[in-house]
């Protein structure tokens, strides 16, 4: 004769006593970590990274001739075999498919017509990866959208993109506003660059481009940059009442306050455990609906 | 008694006509449409800060999610943005791969939005013919990379694996009854009268508005101005290849129906001269597991099914994620585009309208 089995009731794991506050804010999601860079492409930056790299090289190079010079000077001293000559480390070379794309020097006509154009206003021409870039001052934007849609050897008749990036680790900036501009007719294509300290209210493009329109409202939803004599300044992805800029480097991953229970960080279940105890606690049973 | 004053209406957020969570403020008088404005944001998932948070490679699945209907066509602005701020040149067999599959996707694409569109103004039939072709596209799909819809179909440096046995056959049975079908659905729609009174002359958009505006894709190829990056800025294996640029003058609703079939026979026409001209060798280039960029910027415009699909990515040193990622979406900037289209219409006309842009508010609100 069998034993009859007797059904046994599921454990049901104990929630803590007392209030529970799961501590949200301790969530690795909810945690910022700022850059500590400023990764900038500039070509003035690189030459001088090359030129800094290339002393340091040299220097090295230098201590390990004379420390060697030293060894050899106490090995003949002490009577023992003198001690090999050094040699100079050759960078390893890596097989496989990537090749840096360093800047380069302008040589693009756009660029230099541009920079002969706005003289003292173009603060860097470069190329990068097949690309031209044009930093100017931040106030002669207007100036010089005009002038790459109007002018007839430049033309560039559509704006096709329009972004930010926040650079909290720079000292004289904190972002930069790149302006993607198409020419349809030349087919080329060339990136205006201004860059804008904190508070600072950069002109819109709209009365150049129309299509700055929606960009610069994203720009302004995402990062915080307002810009002046903009039709329609107000967010667009996010609601209205939403509170920071969430692209900027200081917004963590998970927003700020606007979950105070945040179902996705409860990973073992604990909002959904303390719920059905006080319901069982109440007489309710959560689990199987009632029938009618 | 009658009122004569504006009325103001919502279209949306949850309507069948507005391919998502898009909601359209809308100040009528009579049924002539004064003023409109998109509200846009219901869907917005913040994939660009999420992705600025992965590595490279993670970052790659985000990009299906955005556009779900052309998600391959995501996936190759993504790993050719990367390969461009990385400096990596990719093997001639993945190209012609990445090239042919991109262009079963905008099939796949346009197919989707034919159905939709033309169920939106009220032709009923063509939803299934279109959808049993874009059937077959997604098993393709399927049997390539495991999936249907977000198909991670590309890594970055090129592709995780060749192309599977059979796979080439399968592409070319499709091909050789595409033209069929595509004859289907222009027996259905091209002539017909209900159609037409829909379509011509409804939602216009001048070449001039387009350009000022951004517009990009069949919308500005329709006002006469061929400007396709797949010729105009070659990427892939579209340099060798031979197809033309459709385009059409009339600037209507009509005219960009026209340009997206021309366009799908075209498509047709580069996909069997990807099968053609097949290279051997490797699919993957030889790149290191983990990717660390120099600081660089790139900006990698695709040709999408929707328009200019362009990737933004500013690379850190020694950092294995990117330090900022901006999509410019061809959605976002072509529904700006919906006021200029739909002010001075009929309301009954705004359903064409936003169907003939071909929006997916999934890659708009990102």
């Amino acid at each position: 004769m069998t034993e009859p089995i007797i059904p046994q009731a599921p454990e049901v794991p104990e929630a803590p006593a007392g209030p529970y506050v799961y501590d949200y804010a301790a969530s690795p999601q909810r945690q910022v970590v700022m850059p500590k860079t400023v990764p900038l492409p500039s070509y003035r930056t690189y030459l001088a990274e090359v030129k800094a790299a290339a002393e340091a090289d040299e220097a090295k190079w230098k201590k390990m001739q004379a420390d060697y010079e030293t060894a050899k000077a106490k090995a003949e001293a002490d009577g023992k075999d003198a001690p090999k000559p050094p040699v100079r480390p050759v960078p390893r070379k890596d097989d496989n498919d990537l090749k840096t794309p360093w800047p380069q020097e302008a040589k693009d006509a756009d660029l230099l017509l541009l920079q002969e154009l706005l003289g003292a206003k173009v603060q860097e021409i470069f190329e990068q990866a097949g690309e031209l870039t044009c930093q100017i001052e931040k106030g002669a934007l207007h100036e010089a959208l005009l002038l790459c849609r109007d002018r007839e050897d430049l033309h560039y008749e559509m704006l096709a993109d329009q972004s930010a990036t926040h650079y909290p680790a720079a000292s004289d900036f904190a972002y930069s506003v790149v302006y993607h501009l198409t020419s349809i007719s030349r087919r080329k294509r060339l990136r205006l660059r201004i860059l804008v300290p904190e508070g600072f209210v950069p002109e819109s493009a709209c009365s150049v481009y129309p299509s700055a329109n929606w960009m610069e409202r994203e720009i302004f939803d995402m990062l915080g940059i307002a810009f002046a004599n903009h039709p329609d300044m107000t967010r667009i992805l996010c609601p209205d009442d939403w509170e920071g800029h969430a692209l900027r480097k200081d917004y963590p991953v998970v927003g700020w306050g606007q979950r105070d229970i945040a179902f996705r960080e409860d990973r073992g279940g604990m909002i959904e455990r303390i719920a059905l105890q006080k319901a069982g606690q109440l007489g309710i049973n959560l689990k199987q609906p009632k029938a009618d | 008694m009658f009122k004569n004053e504006e009325m103001e209406i919502n279209l949306g957020p949850q309507h069948p006509s507005t391919h998502g969570v898009l909601r359209v403020k809308l100040r009528l008088d009579g049924e002539t449409i004064t003023h409109c404005k998109p509200v846009i944001g219901y869907l917005h998932r913040g994939v660009e800060k999420i992705c600025e948070n992965q590595t490279f490679f993670q970052g790659q699945v985000w990009t299906d999610r955005m556009d779900y209907c052309s998600a391959v066509a995501n996936n190759l602005g993504w790993a050719e943005a990367n390969e461009k701020l990385f400096g990596i040149t990719v093997p001639r067999r993945a190209q012609y791969i990445r090239t042919l599959l991109n262009e079963f996707n905008r099939l796949a694409s346009h197919l989707i939005w034919l159905a939709t569109h033309a169920l939106d103004i009220g032709a009923m039939t063509v939803f299934l013919y279109a959808f049993r072709e874009r059937e077959d596209i997604l098993d393709m799909n399927e049997a390539f990379c495991g999936s249907r819809l977000t198909t991670t179909a590309f890594r970055i440096g090129g592709l995780r694996e060749d192309m599977p046995p059979g796979f080439e056959k399968m592409a070319r049975k499709f091909l050789a009854k595409f033209p069929t079908c595509l004859e289907e659905y222009e027996n259905l729609l091209s002539e017909n009268r209900i159609w037409k009174k829909r379509t011509v002359g409804v939602a216009m958009l001048s070449a001039e508005d387009a350009i000022a505006l951004g517009v990009t894709g069949p919308v500005l190829r329709a006002a006469g101005v061929p400007y396709d990056i797949r010729k105009a800025f070659p990427y892939a294996a579209y340099a060798e290849m031979d197809f033309e640029v459709p385009t059409e003058t009339a600037a209507d609703t009509y005219a960009r129906y026209l340009v997206r079939m021309a366009e799908m026979r075209q498509s047709a026409r580069i996909i069997q001269q990807c099968l053609d001209g097949m290279p051997e060798g490797p699919v993957m280039a030889k790149i290191p597991k983990i990717l660390k960029p120099e600081v660089n910027e790139v900006y990698h415009a695709t040709e999408a099914p929707k328009g200019e699909l362009g990737y933004y990515l500013v690379g850190e040193k020694g950092s294995t994620n990117p330090y900022r990622f901006h999509v410019r979406a061809p959605g976002f900037i072509n529904l700006q585009s919906l006021p200029k289209m739909a002010e001075g219409g009929l309301i009954a006309d705004i359903v064409a309208a936003i169907g003939t842009l071909d929006i997916v508010l999934g890659e708009i609100d990102r």
